[in-house]
């Protein structure tokens, strides 16, 4: 495959997205902008998709040695693009509902997918900063795109202001990095670092500072801070788009250098490598995040610490890396593909809850919505019992998946999935409580009621996402060999 | 090619859900009749079960078909003498609980029947399952239309009840799943393939602390489930919460499924660590028998003292189990299905007057038998197989049971406490006597104190129409439990001798490893069945 059909979904996104630029710039206001910013984000991913199953070659290709043409890639860019597609629909229903709608919050959106989708290919240290800068820009604008909202643009600052911080971290690691291996590039760090050549002392540090960088974006404890107020700050669709499509790049960046960079057994090691950070920071994030959404009166809220939690997860499948390779790998790609949907469906639902003027925000607002409005609560109900691992959902089969990766990693690992799975049993009680809210109370007398809007793009949305929630939960097969593959393209 | 039986089982309740979640809401009519309809049409499939022939121990029905195959995740059903009659006595109780309910639920038709199907679904996908994650998806599966029946249509404090039960269950089952993975990490190091496949698993040895660990996790998940003491803390609320349907369906088969577990799975796979801690969970079964009697007695409120009572007999499955012989474990079958009829015919009858007084005290009642003669005679019936009267079908499960626990007494060591054991569970047949009779005196004989209670309607034709089946059941397990017998005794016998080996060869090991027990097993006498805990030669020729 050429360079050049290997990096079209990245191309053909930027023309997309210059496309409509112009479109807004030049045309009347009634232009159905949400549409065509979700149709090309669909076809990108597509095209991305139509790549993985076809002829991509396992050895990946690297383009201007900045750009990696893998199956990895692929994977998230379909990831991506499937996450910020929806994330369009949704905003097509919400923003015209709550009179927010303006033109550069879908220009905002594609570069910002175009950011994580750079950041999810970059093999060199280098790029990785250019991607996460893209996509962090573009993500803190979406956060305040509400800007008379007190609410938004305190979780916008806090976000740039803390994301800037880890972002030097993260650049002050890539410098000590080349210092101490004299490479940029992941592949050549792997060589110097496998080889004994490193500084020692320096790499290490080198190699903390990247992972407090990205776990930064990742949102793993104790890096979570500002994520529960951007969460809530930004309008709602710009939080499904941050749980997805931003955190779906910084798993794959956070895989990349850690496999791809320091994928050495001494440097994995149980014992010797950065699995056991790894571990304390996946411990930690499943607890944490459990444990604080249950005290969360704001069902957004209570999403966004889910979403930390989630995180947690994800490392657990990380950790396993260093005993099962490409299974763990391929377990946190299908874990982040099924969260995805899922939690669109979860956040989707809570945009069809409200209308102008009453957007639902707490359990309050959802209650007794299953009777009232039970095509509304259905789609719901399937959202959260995914995100809490019921099966036979997508995210059931996401959980299965990671724990098995930590069992098979075998020693303290299976106490880690224990661990897990005990902090996702504190999940299910919050889950539940949006189906106790929506099912089984009925609204107090003298509050106001949310009424669901009426939006054909949310409702597409919403079927979209819950039919490959159920789908990749029943027939888990051809997601998984994707998964399978991309992260052969890796780790052998 | 065979029909495949399993499947339409499965596949009729999936269908049907569908099918009522797409019809009008306003079509209350025809969405009872269609969910009946559907239940009835699965109890001719699992009817037509019966007629295979059980004589040899194997699976019958099998179907399999690869699900995810790189994970070696597969379909694979069937069913053989242990787990058939609870597949009967599951299509049997459903439609019975669902027919009950339609007297009493009057919001949300379409939503409970919806709940009801996949509930049936679930449980006879775990019952047929062979395959364990298959079970596992079935096991959780359960879960949600259970918790929405006791959250949506329960009494007063039914969203504390449902979440209650929700979480109790899902700990255990999570940390089952954990304890399935590596099960499965463990085959995959030896035979270079994952399986989830039941009888592939089957094959592995663990060494002692691997099979305690598993052990522990997958006897957790279950004796939540069962409910034994000390996990049965959730049976209690979740009954007085849940409408009359649910309680039905929650005692007749959602408990049968934890020992139902324990007997499929957790015991065969770890032998080692079932025998040893089997005598334990059997004394916490003898424990739960007379803490639950004693906690029946002192209730005051109908349903609550139905449930404990249901901790109490649910004690002596437990104790039928462990005791390891075909007595015991016929026994803890057999008492399954009659526990499942008895104690849900009670709970029907406990709806009944529930409906019409809205009142479930005892004390708000009493000589009921002049205004409800049919009534009385009902759940005098009902009571008389509760607390085994000979005759009815409590009597042949109690007695297989102490009889089945008796004999393991004489082995060494843990021996003697089977002795021990077995007189304080017949001291629980007698407790049981105390406080259901206890309880039918003050209902209904005496006078009418209450005023209110002199206009009460006897049974309609529905709740007829739904105890019916239970009294006849009641009375033919009660005077010829052979027919029941006969269908389970080669597997029984089958798993004794099964269990016997695979304990001697889990004993052996030091290391995990393969073993083809079907050689090991063929040409293996354990002497009438009895395994590990042996008489002495005079009672083996008796």
């Amino acid at each position: 495959m050429s360079a050049l059909m290997g990096v079209s979904p990245l191309l053909l996104l930027v023309a997309a997205g210059l496309a409509i630029m112009l479109v807004d710039a030049f045309s009347d206001e009634r232009t159905e902008l949400a549409l065509v910013t979700a149709a090309s984000l669909f076809v990108v991913a597509g095209l991305a998709g139509v790549m993985l199953v076809g002829e991509v070659p396992a050895t990946p290709e690297v383009v201007t040695r900045y750009l990696a043409v893998d199956r990895l890639g692929l994977f998230f860019d379909v990831v991506i693009c499937v996450g910020a597609g929806l994330s369009a629909l949704l905003a097509g229903g919400y923003l015209r509902e709550h009179g927010l709608e303006r033109g550069e919050f879908y220009v905002l959106i594609i570069f910002t997918a175009f950011g994580a989708m750079v950041l999810a290919r970059a093999v060199d240290l280098l790029s990785i900063f250019l991607g996460l800068e893209t996509m962090s820009l573009g993500a803190y604008a979406l956060v305040a795109y509400r800007r008379t909202s007190a609410r938004a643009v305190e979780g916008a600052v806090k976000y740039f202001l803390l994301g800037s911080f880890a972002a030097a971290i993260l650049l002050f690691g890539s410098a000590l990095l080349y210092g101490a291996t004299g490479h940029t590039d992941l592949a050549g760090i792997q060589q110097v670092v496998a080889a004994g050549e490193a500084d020692a002392t320096l790499a290490v540090l080198a190699l903390v500072m990247l992972i407090v960088g990205l776990a930064f974006k990742l949102g793993a404890v104790p890096f979570h801070m500002w994520v529960p107020d951007a969460y809530e700050g930004a309008v709602t669709p710009v939080t499904t788009f941050m749980s997805v499509g931003v955190k779906a790049a910084a798993v794959a960046v956070l895989v990349r250098v850690l496999v791809g960079g320091f994928g050495d057994p001494a440097s994995m090691g149980l014992y010797t490598g950065w699995t056991p950070v790894i571990l304390l920071l996946a411990v930690a994030t499943m607890v944490y995040g459990n444990l604080a959404a249950l005290a969360q009166t704001s069902v957004k809220r209570m999403l966004a610490y889910s979403s930390v939690a989630h995180a947690g997860y994800i490392l657990v499948g990380l950790a396993a890396v260093h005993e099962v390779g490409s299974f763990a790998v391929s377990s946190v790609l299908y874990y982040i593909a099924a969260y995805t949907v899922s939690n669109v469906l979860a956040f989707g639902s809570l945009i069809l809850m409200g209308s102008k003027g009453k957007e639902a925000v707490s359990y309050d607002d959802l209650a007794g919505a299953g009777r009232r409005h039970p095509m509304a609560a259905f789609p719901f109900a399937i959202g959260v019992l995914s995100l809490l691992g019921m099966p036979p959902t997508a995210g059931f089969f996401g959980k299965y998946y990671v724990f098995s990766a930590a069992v098979q990693a075998g020693g303290p690992m299976i106490w880690v999935a224990v661990i897990g799975v005990l902090a996702s049993a504190v999940g299910a009680y919050y889950y539940l409580k949006v189906i106790v809210y929506l099912f089984m109370r009925e609204p107090q007398e003298d509050q106001p009621i949310a009424v669901p809007m009426q939006s054909l793009y949310v409702t597409v949305a919403l079927v979209l996402a819950g039919y490959y929630v159920v789908k990749m939960g029943v027939t888990p097969s051809r997601y998984l060999d994707w998964a399978v593959s991309a992260a052969s393209s890796l780790v052998g | 090619m065979t029909t495949r039986y399993l499947t339409w089982l499965l596949a009729i309740p999936a269908i049907s859900a569908l099918v009522v979640l797409l019809l009008p809401r306003g079509w209350e009519k025809t969405i009872k009749r269609f969910s009946i309809g559907a239940m009835l049409v699965e109890l001719v499939i699992s009817i037509r079960l019966i007629l295979a022939d059980y004589s040899d121990a194997g699976y019958h029905f099998v179907e399999h078909v690869a699900w995810v195959e790189s994970f070696g995740i597969s379909y694979k059903v069937g069913i053989d003498g242990l787990s058939l009659w609870l597949v009967i006595l599951t299509t049997l109780l459903s439609p019975i609980a669902l027919y009950a309910s339609w007297g009493s639920i009057t919001t949300r038709i379409k939503e409970y029947a919806f709940s009801f199907l996949l509930l049936e679904l679930g449980m006879l996908g775990a019952f047929v399952a062979l395959d364990l994650f298959l079970f596992y998806v079935f096991w959780e599966l359960m879960l949600v239309p259970m918790y929405l029946i006791i959250g949506v249509w329960g009494g007063k404090d039914r969203v504390y009840a449902a979440v209650k039960f929700f979480l109790y269950t899902m700990v255990g089952s999570l940390l089952m799943l954990v304890a399935i993975l590596y099960l499965v990490a463990s085959y995959e190091k030896l035979a270079g393939h994952y399986s989830f496949d039941l009888q592939e698993l089957s094959t592995l040895v663990l060494p002692a602390l691997p099979q305690y660990l598993l052990f522990a996790a997958f006897a957790l998940a279950f004796a939540i489930k069962v409910p034994m003491f000390p996990f049965h803390t959730w049976l209690p609320d979740a009954h007085v919460q849940a409408p009359t349907g649910g309680s039905v369906i929650l005692a007749a088969v959602l408990l049968k499924l934890g020992i139902y577990g324990f007997i499929r799975f957790a015991m065969p796979l770890f032998p080692v660590a079932s025998q040893a801690i089997g005598p334990v969970l059997a004394g916490l079964g003898v424990f739960g028998i007379i803490y639950g009697a004693y906690a029946a007695w002192v209730q005051r409120d109908l349903k609550k003292l139905v449930a404990y009572s249901s901790v109490s007999h649910m004690g002596f499955i437990l104790l039928g189990l462990f005791a390891m012989n075909r007595n015991g474990i016929s026994g803890a079958i057999l008492q399954m299905i009659n526990h499942g009829i008895s104690t849900g015919a009670l709970f029907l009858l406990v709806g009944v007057i529930y409906d019409r007084r809205h009142s479930r005290l005892l004390d708000d009642f009493g000589g009921l038998a002049k205004v409800m003669p049919w009534y009385t005679l009902f759940f005098v019936i009902i009571t008389l197989s509760s607390i085994g009267l000979p005759g009815t079908n409590g009597f042949v499960g109690e007695f297989m049971i102490l009889a089945g626990s008796f004999l393991s007494r004489t082995s060494i060591g843990f021996g003697s406490s089977w002795f021990i054991m077995t007189l304080l569970a017949t001291t629980g047949v007698i407790f049981a006597a105390v406080y259901m009779l206890h309880a039918v005196l003050r209902i209904f004989w005496g006078k009418v104190v209450h005023t209110e209670n002199e206009a009460l309607t006897d049974l309609n034709r529905r709740e007829v129409a739904s105890l019916l089946p239970l009294i006849v059941m009641v009375f033919w397990i009660g005077l010829y439990p052979k027919f029941f017998l006969d269908k389970m005794n080669p597997a029984v016998d089958a798993f004794v001798t099964d269990f016997t080996v695979r304990y001697e060869e889990g004993l052996r090991t030091g290391e995990p490893r393969l073993v083809d027990f079907d050689k090991l097993t063929q040409g293996f006498d354990a002497p009438d069945g009895l395994a590990l805990a042996r008489p002495t030669n005079e009672e083996a020729q008796r």
